[in-house]
């Protein structure tokens, strides 16, 4: 088993013991542009592999809603060595499991198997990266399978048509626009010439990122890379995407109707993307404001003032600028705009005050062992690693993540919510029973 | 938002437990297992990858044990951290945050239990307040009203769901009076006037050590941390009457095939469990029911999800599922479809149960099943806190680490005859019992095809019996 170090925690008085370390990811590109991150680790006799393709539904637009998520599903179902069902059937056979999801920034496929599967799943990947076989009859099928997949989310969680509709709000001109489930008529409408541009555009090697972890070794991996995907041609670079966001000058509401025990209140602000400096001053104050009973809005909201029974905050990883979400549920018989001004008054509380050493020191705290829990496992460790190598540009900025969460202080959080919680930047949506009222 | 290949809506027994790798066989670290004075059961395992302890703990405080006081058991459960003799809630939210760490507190249909997770520097002052939540509670009258309101609300919010309800319903329709069927968070008519008097009661006769286990697996010396447990947990004071294990009473079978049908008019969907008895966590065939689940509904490549999703496009995902306890189970086709489509959608269904009594598995799709449990097997146990809560399911279901150890042996162990008994023996064929939530007013007439319907709303409370 290995052991993990975060080096540059030097504010912690925990005895730092080895080691997973930025120079224990071996990286090796391929000619076709391919970047590989490996990182051998035998705590377990599994292994897996995450191909992070950087399409999302950003870059889709409209007419073609939807249809990111759509490929990836499309991306099992049948290629020209392997055809439909086999991709699954073979790779289960073998042991292995998979899965796949899709953002509006990057399409991802994780494959977990005994590592003595190691090159079936290399076989299985390159297979339907070079030579994807879009069968009309499959998409016919599949298309009910993701309006399934849409209509089952919005019949199992009212965040998912509140939040989708405040996107289309807070977003007027750039593709965040759009949920990316995609619209209804669109994803009746995909058509094969729309797939089969996709795929050639997109899936393209030079277009993603393989991150492998577990009971495997670098130079097996590089041979069998060379084998299978070396020989898949690159493709030209993708459009990029030009659209960028107007600034918000004014504040934008939306009400809408579903039938629900307690009002749904949400509220975006418009915030930089991944790469900006403030990201790590904006991660900790999502968590002082609510990760844990003791954070500042769910001891307030919850606890004392007794307007919200959940509180929660959402900002994470993005290309282009992203909203930090706050959303709750209204308690009972709390009018909705009660809950909202209290969320506003502990905002007005750090832009006045700012917020202690002690609960600066307790996020930090917090995020360590986050960060152990990220890389207690094979998944987590090619997770993470993928995720910073795509969003932030490099893999490394992982291991440098806990030493600039480390430097935040308490003026920098002050200084992100007087920066961008501001009335006009931002859009409140609110889910009732009776918008009437 | 993301959107995933593939929801898995039902993974394979509710107890962890799957197969080895074939390449390398995977065994149980070695722990330690010992009892204090009390009877609690302690286990401990060293596990140094990551500076973090993990701990869990399991108490004979379920549902099982509410009585007509639905949702006592959970609730007494999140009652644990309203603060103890030396700690408000407010101090010990604070110091608990502050450390990075979690004690989460909740009770399941038979056992309450404690999941506890920290930085391996910090286990005095965690476990010790542990200690406090567990036999020093305060139950404050005041926190306990405020949680009652927000669970009143969750329960009437969970009816916007049907998924968060559906397994409910399932379990008071197919046990009926056997106290499995007795649901875990409640309901608004029960929680409504319940106490902290009642919480206490529950608590004193409930939160005994001599059913109860704690393990901890991670970052310490076996040697100082059987030291401190024994010091924390030896004061822990024995029942004065011995627990009465309700759950031991038969489960009447049922006698006809029905559906209960759960009107939600706004319903666009029909949410639907189609199921019968199953089986015991201790039943001797288990891993050779997981092997056959497996390949019937238990992964994406399963007999009803390749008929329900891939070949037909009729749903996101379809599978299936026994859900173990002590004294008995259950067995669910689970699955979601458009309204209009509701009729397929569970023909199909049962058209993929009568093929799996009808043709049976083949040699190679029984090892495939094979490898798959095998292969997904070891990430299962890979970090301290899926080891801790392993120990506990072990001392709770009365099993050891011949069990992990062995698996792989006793997954191979299996032919396509004694699937075949296997299938004949636990996957039912008649006398099936549907639980289908959905707009009634589409629906109705569908489902009276498959049995004598009994009508709900889902806005009301869950009746005492169906």
């Amino acid at each position: 088993m290995k052991k993990i170090i975060v080096h540059a925690f030097l504010l912690f008085s925990i005895s730092i013991q080895a080691q997973i370390k930025a120079d224990d990811v071996k990286t090796f590109t391929l000619k076709n542009g391919m970047k590989f991150l490996v990182i051998e680790d035998n705590s377990i006799p599994n292994a897996n592999m995450y191909l992070f393709y950087k399409v999302g539904s950003r870059n889709e637009y409209q007419g073609i809603t939807g249809l990111s998520h759509f490929f990836e599903h499309m991306m099992f179902n049948g290629a020209k060595k392997y055809g439909p069902k086999q991709f699954d059937q073979i790779m289960e056979y073998n042991g292995g499991a998979n899965n796949a999801y899709t953002t509006e920034n990057v399409t991802v496929y994780t494959n977990w198997f005994p590592s003595s599967a190691t090159e079936v799943i290399f076989d299985l990947e390159a297979d339907r990266i070079s030579s994807l076989s879009i069968d009309p009859k499959m998409v016919e099928s599949e298309r009910g399978v993701v309006i399934s997949e849409r209509s089952t989310g919005l019949e199992n969680s009212p965040w998912n048509l509140l939040f989708q509709t405040a996107n289309g709000i807070a977003f007027l001109e750039h593709p965040y626009h759009w949920p990316v489930i995609g619209y209804l008529d669109d994803m009746k409408n995909w058509k094969q010439t729309d797939l089969e541009k996709y795929f050639k555009t997109y899936y393209a090697p030079n277009n993603c990122v393989v991150v492998i972890s577990g009971n495997v070794k670098f130079d097996d991996i590089k041979k069998l890379s060379e084998k299978y995907i070396e020989p898949i041609p690159a493709q030209p670079e993708p459009p990029r995407v030009n659209t960028i966001e107007p600034p918000q000058t004014g504040e934008r509401r939306l009400t809408m109707q579903k039938d629900v025990a307690t009002p749904y209140l949400g509220i975006g602000w418009h915030v930089p993307a991944a790469k900006h400096e403030d990201y790590y001053a904006l991660t900790l104050l999502g968590d002082i404001l609510t990760s844990g009973r003791s954070s500042r809005l769910y001891s307030s909201l919850v606890d004392k003032k007794q307007v919200a029974t959940q509180i929660f905050t959402n900002f994470g990883e993005s290309f282009d600028p992203t909203l930090f979400i706050i959303a709750g549920v209204t308690a009972k018989n709390i009018n909705e705009l009660d809950m909202e001004k209290a969320i506003y008054e502990e905002l007005d509380k750090i832009k006045k005050e700012g917020v202690t050493e002690n609960e600066l020191q307790k996020v930090k705290n917090q995020k360590l062992m986050e960060f152990y829990g990220q890389v207690e496992t094979i998944n987590g460790k090619s997770n993470n690693i993928g995720t910073y190598e795509v969003f932030f540009g490099d893999y490394r900025k992982m291991f440098d993540a806990p030493a600039a969460f480390n430097k935040v202080t308490a003026d920098d959080i002050k200084k992100v919510v007087t920066k961008y919680f501001t009335k006009s930047n931002r859009t409140v949506g609110v889910l009732k029973s009776n918008p009437e009222e | 938002m993301n959107y995933i290949k593939y929801l898995l809506i039902t993974s394979v027994l509710i107890v962890a437990v799957t197969g080895n790798s074939s390449a390398q066989s995977y065994k149980l670290p070695p722990y330690e297992k010992f009892k204090l004075k009390n009877g609690l059961t302690v286990y401990l395992m060293e596990q140094h990858e990551v500076p973090i302890i993990n701990a869990s703990v399991i108490l004979p405080a379920g549902a099982i044990y509410d009585g007509e006081k639905s949702g006592l058991a959970s609730l007494t459960a999140t009652a644990l951290k309203h603060g103890t003799k030396n700690f408000t809630k407010e101090k010990l939210d604070a110091e608990l945050d502050f450390l990075g760490a979690s004690i989460n507190t909740f009770a399941s249909k038979e056992a309450a239990g404690l999941s506890v997770r920290m930085a391996a520097k910090d286990k005095d002052k965690v476990l010790s307040l542990l200690k406090e939540i567990l036999l020093e509670p305060g139950f404050d009258a005041g926190e306990f009203e405020k949680e009652k309101k927000r669970l009143l609300v969750s329960l009437e919010q969970q009816k916007e769901s049907p998924r968060s309800v559906i397994g409910s319903y399932f379990d008071k329709f197919l046990y009926g009076e056997h106290v499995y069927g007795n649901l875990v968070q409640g309901k608004i008519s029960t929680v409504t006037p319940l106490t902290t008097e009642d919480v206490k009661n529950f608590y004193t006769a409930n939160y005994l050590p001599e059913g109860s286990a704690i393990a901890l697996a991670g970052d310490f010396k076996i040697t100082e941390m059987k030291a401190l447990i024994t010091n924390l947990f030896s004061g822990w004071k024995k029942g004065t009457k011995p627990q009465i294990n309700l759950a031991s009473q038969p489960i009447q079978k049922p006698a006809k095939q029905q559906v209960l049908l759960v009107n939600k008019d706004d319903a666009k969907e029909t949410t639907f469990y189609i199921g019968a008895p199953g089986i015991s966590r201790n039943n001797p065939d288990f891993i050779a029911i997981d092997v056959v689940n497996t390949l019937f509904g238990g992964r994406f490549t399963s007999m009803l999800n390749d008929e329900l999703r891939v070949n037909t496009g009729l749903t996101y995902g379809a599978g299936s599922r026994f859900t173990t306890l002590k004294n008995g189970g259950s067995f669910f086709i689970s699955t979601f479809t458009a309204g209009k489509t509701t009729e397929p959608a569970i023909d199909k269904a049962l058209e993929v149960l009568d093929k799996l009594h009808k043709t049976g598995i083949d040699e190679k799709s029984l090892a495939s099943a094979k490898n798959y449990v095998k292969g997904q097997f070891p990430p299962r146990y890979e970090t301290a806190g899926q080891l801790a809560g392993l120990m506990t399911q072990m001392f709770w279901y009365n099993f050891d680490e011949s069990f992990i150890n062995n698996f792989e042996k006793n997954v191979d162990g299996l032919t396509v005859e004694k699937a075949k008994e296997i299938i004949a023996k636990y996957f039912p064929k008649d006398k099936l019992q549907f639980v289908l939530v959905g707009r009634s007013a589409d629906i109705k007439k569908i489902a009276e095809k498959y049995g004598t319907v009994i009508e709900t709303q889902i806005k009301e409370d869950v009746k005492k019996a169906f």
